[in-house]
């Protein structure tokens, strides 16, 4: 089967610091991966790097970043705009990154399908109000009509959502869509993001640090931590047993409702990230881990730990099992 | 009122004029309607709502930062208005979300960290040394990194500046707003662990504000959840976590992705109305976006009723 995305091997650094150090992840059609790790992990800038988005001065190298079969590491700055906003889209945490504040939501949105099919200015803004209405916006005719800061944080989100799907993508990519939001109001994007996927088919890559979000809504996960997928497995595998020390850690930080008991500490994981400098070798997380020993500054073995369960450790596949007897 | 209350607040109300236009009339904004409780010395308030809900301007009032328009905030029995600014701050002070807006950058963490003491003026030198030299090591910061500037050390660290700094001065009462929200899971962790431990040791009684319910029912005895200005439910954190009476704080925890895979993402039928704090409905605020409301709940305003359980202002609970 051909994989919509297929990272293979992808390699970023910007000035002296090595922000993603080998990664490899694929997302297939229809399906929802997340991606899921702390600030500063190289998480927005592997999205950034499949859309050939990175910053001024970043270098990348990849093994293979197929898109759709096809391999689109090679491409120009002309051939990535016609696939960007078209055949892959992006949305972001700000929606204002996205949008442009002296333009009206109507104008925005038609600018996409114009420019990459050359549609009708009518037959746009028919496109527009008709998405404008399938994100849950009640009279879509008005919104057309307003200014980005006429809108609420959620409705600019949705907004913005739309705007992705003006032209039918196969493959959209979320940097942490909702983080930004109320609960309240993530819950809505959250369920709006999955109908959508399911009615259209949609390749979801989802940013996210928020482990509840992604055990919701992802079918497969990867963890990030120091520019490296450290664990990827199904969602449900990787929740009943996480097999990265890290994954671990991240698990236990997080304070459940329901279950945490009042002045008994949180989980927590010692130390800050580290800046990761070209050239470095071995695990990332070694001077934050607990199981850390002498084979951790040496190469690091990925292991099967199960059906598409893999891990990046030193550490036998089975010792979590063993460090919770 | 017990004489043990470390903030009472009695019909805190407060509004702001928002002009939309050059030439609009202004309009009147009621923040914080009408609120009033009281906080027990050594215990945790957490106050949880939407944004826009009042919760940041109520810290505000209790800090003494804003007037109130009516009401008044009584801070360890004394009131708050008119109280000198300096024994004001050794009694309550702030820890806010965001530590790189709330220190100076050009400053060293230490000379930050001394900067309550030196406004409080008639402290020795040595002793400003002394105690924040204390302040570090109480939050977990080495004298190495009280030398260093605020851009050298991570968010973590730049909040447990913000904690010694507000702890300088040994106060009774911390206001603590979003204080984990622009940190990193793993991180949170470790400044809720330090809060929770600071608050045993040093007796501290806490303010809490947060959106995230998670982090609240960690840390909070007593939980307000506030709407439009208003607390629609107030009770003890088991109970209310557990059995929440007003169907906005259902809503809210419903909302709530706990981290269990397989149950996807709850509809928390609250529909796509998004409230107004300038626009605020008649009869109950929360009744165009409740999901159990009945006619009674548009014509009349539900009055807050106080039993064993706590506070709930609706008309169905």
């Amino acid at each position: 089967m051909i994989e919509l995305l297929e990272i293979r091997d992808l390699r970023v650094t910007i000035g002296s610091t090595a922000a993603v150090r080998g990664a490899s992840l694929a997302v297939t059609k229809g399906e929802t991966h997340c991606l899921v790790g702390e600030s500063g992990c190289g998480k927005s800038i592997t999205a950034l790097s499949v859309m050939g988005l990175l910053p001024r001065g970043a270098r990348r190298e990849t093994t293979a970043l197929r898109f759709a079969g096809e391999e689109i590491g090679r491409y120009g700055e002309r051939e990535m705009e016609r696939l960007r906003g078209d055949r892959m889209a992006m949305i972001f945490q700000e929606p204002m990154t996205s949008l442009n504040p002296a333009y009206t939501v109507g104008s925005q949105m038609t600018e996409v399908l114009r420019r990459h099919r050359g549609t009708s200015r009518a037959q746009a803004v028919d496109r527009a109000a008709e998405l404008l209405a399938r994100v849950g916006i009640t009279a879509p005719g008005l919104r057309l009509g307003q200014y980005p800061h006429q809108l609420s944080g959620g409705l600019r989100q949705r907004v913005m959502i739309a705007m992705a799907l003006m032209c039918d993508p196969e493959l959209l990519i979320a940097d942490e869509p909702t983080t930004a939001l109320d609960v309240t109001v993530q819950a809505q994007i959250l369920r709006l993001l999955a109908g959508l996927q399911k009615d259209l088919g949609l390749g979801i890559l989802l940013i996210t640090h928020d482990l509840g979000v992604v055990a919701r809504v992802a079918d497969r996960v990867s963890v990030m931590y120091a520019g490296e997928v450290v664990e990827s497995a199904p969602t449900a595998a990787l929740f009943a047993a996480p097999k990265h020390p890290y994954t671990r850690g991240l698990l236990s930080c997080v304070p459940v409702p329901g279950k945490v008991k009042r002045d008994e500490p949180l989980g927590s994981i010692p130390g800050v990230v580290p800046r990761i400098q070209p050239g470095f070798t071995g695990c990332g997380f070694r001077d934050r881990c607990a199981w850390a020993n002498a084979a951790c500054a040496g190469s690091i073995p990925r292991r099967g730990a199960g059906e598409g369960h893999e891990v990046l450790c030193t550490l036998p596949p089975d010792w979590s099992r063993e460090a919770a007897a | 009122m017990s004489e043990a209350a470390a903030i009472e607040v009695r019909g805190l109300r407060r509004e702001f004029r928002v002009r939309q236009g050059m030439f609009a009339a202004p309009r009147h904004v009621v923040a914080v309607d009408d609120v009033s409780f009281s906080v027990p010395a050594g215990s945790v308030l957490g106050v949880v709502g939407e944004s826009g809900c009042g919760k940041s301007t109520l810290a505000r009032l209790i800090l003494g930062l804003l007037e109130p328009t009516a009401g008044e905030v009584l801070v360890d029995g004394r009131r708050l208005g008119g109280m000198d600014r300096r024994a004001r701050a050794r009694l309550i002070q702030p820890v806010f979300q965001d530590p790189f807006a709330s220190l100076n950058p050009k400053r060293r963490i230490r000379d930050i960290v001394a900067m309550p003491l030196i406004a409080q003026g008639a402290i020795g030198r040595e002793e400003i040394g002394r105690r924040v030299a204390e302040a570090l090591d109480r939050v977990g910061l080495s004298q190495d990194q009280g030398a260093r500037f605020p851009a050298q050390l991570s968010g973590g660290q730049r909040q447990r500046v913000a904690i010694a700094r507000a702890l300088v001065l040994r106060p009774r009462i911390v206001v603590c707003d979003e204080p984990t929200s622009a940190l990193d899971v793993s991180v949170q962790a470790q400044i809720l662990n330090l809060l929770a431990e600071l608050r045993r040791e040093l007796g501290l009684t806490y303010l809490f504000i947060s959106h995230n319910l998670a982090v609240v029912e960690h840390i909070a005895s007593e939980v307000a959840v506030m709407y439009l200005g208003r607390i629609v439910e107030r009770g003890e954190s088991a109970r209310l976590f557990a059995a929440p009476r007003h169907p906005y704080t259902r809503a809210l925890l419903a909302s709530v992705l706990t981290p269990e895979p397989g149950l996807g993402v709850p509809d928390v039928g609250l529909g796509d109305t998004m409230p107004d704090p300038a626009n605020i409905p008649p009869g109950c605020r929360f009744h165009p976006r409740c999901p159990v409301a009945v006619p009674r709940c548009a014509a009349e305003t539900p009055r807050p009723a106080t039993d064993e359980a706590g506070l709930v202002e609706c008309h169905l609970a």
